[in-house]
């Protein structure tokens, strides 16, 4: 999986590609814990070219969205491709998640 | 920390007498098997997605209870959630003596043995030490009256007594009105855990349909 970073202003913007699962969260969750830092998080996470979330993968999320709303921040998923969506859709998480189409979309929620 | 296992089992346990809340046998035992699934699950021993469990490291945990069930996930067979469940719940009375056995060593609870009508032996676990059960009940029941993000842990939590039908323990009825969504969206976030609320379903339904048939 590969994890990247990007900033709008604001506005963090993280990159997931590839697969978030077992073998992988351990890792992006400590990437995403160094990059939230200290401060209030503006985070747009770009799923576009994600592949795969299994419930590990999820539990990531959850962690970080979770750290975000303690820190009186604000986090948006955007660019969910079908077969994430749907995961998404059947656990729920599409309920607990801001998610927006796009990247300018998802940056202007969370200004 | 007490594992979900005994967490679960613990928040069975009616305070006053000691004894466990009214919980079909079978549907108790499914709970208790999606509890251990689940902690395998957060341990990272386990992973699952819309179609399968994946058993990601079957080595020993050193829990009796968890490493039982990795031997049977490494056996192979049916790995979807429902199938596993079905499977491992077969052993749903020897987790539950287990976990009672170390909740007494614990110190969390005392085993007390009597007669009923001077001939039918019964046993009653006191609790001797709630603070984990209170500790737990005021933090689930934060969750569910707020719009506070759960962790991981908190979800299996609500999973669990959601489908045991213990939400009583910890809101009012008029508070459990008025979060009937809340508590159905937490407790989908766990695929393990609709796999287990299904299940424990299943089984009301035909205990219920059962005994209308009888009368």
């Amino acid at each position: 999986m590969e994890f990247a970073q990007d900033q709008v202003g604001d506005v963090a913007i993280v990159k997931l590609a590839g697969r978030l699962d077992s073998s992988t969260a351990q890792p992006a969750e400590a990437s995403f814990t160094q990059m939230l830092g200290s401060g209030t998080p503006r985070l747009a996470v770009d799923l576009s070219r994600l592949e795969y979330i299994s419930s590990a993968g999820l539990r990531v999320l959850l962690v970080v969205a979770k750290k975000v709303q303690q820190a009186k921040g604000k986090m948006v998923l955007f660019g969910l491709v079908p077969n994430v969506r749907e995961v998404f859709s059947v656990s729920g998480f599409d309920k607990i998640f801001a998610i927006q189409s796009d990247a300018d979309a998802a940056v202007a929620s969370v200004r | 920390m007490l594992g979900f296992v005994e967490e679960i089992l613990l928040l069975q346990l009616d305070d006053s007498q000691g004894k466990f809340v009214n919980l079909p046998m079978s549907a108790a035992d499914v709970v208790l098997a999606g509890a251990a699934l689940m902690e395998l699950a957060l341990a990272n021993r386990v992973d699952s997605d819309l179609e399968q469990l994946i058993l990601v490291d079957p080595s020993p945990t050193g829990d009796d209870i968890l490493d039982d069930v990795l031997k049977h996930l490494a056996e192979g067979g049916d790995l979807t959630a429902d199938g596993v469940l079905e499977q491992i719940s077969v052993n749903g009375e020897k987790y539950q003596e287990m976990a009672l056995q170390r909740l007494i060593a614990k110190g969390v609870l005392r085993e007390e043995n009597g007669r009923f009508l001077w001939v039918f032996r019964t046993r009653r676990y006191p609790v001797v030490d709630d603070s984990e059960q209170r500790e737990v009940r005021a933090r689930l029941r934060q969750l569910l009256l707020t719009d506070e993000i759960p962790d991981p842990r908190d979800v299996v939590l609500i999973c669990l007594i959601g489908a045991c039908g213990l939400l009583g323990l910890v809101l009012s009825p008029e508070e459990i009105a008025r979060t009937t969504t809340r508590v159905e969206q937490l407790g989908r976030l766990d695929l393990i855990g609709q796999a287990v609320t299904k299940a424990v379903a299943k089984i009301r339904f035909i205990v219920a349909n059962a005994s209308s048939a009888i009368y």
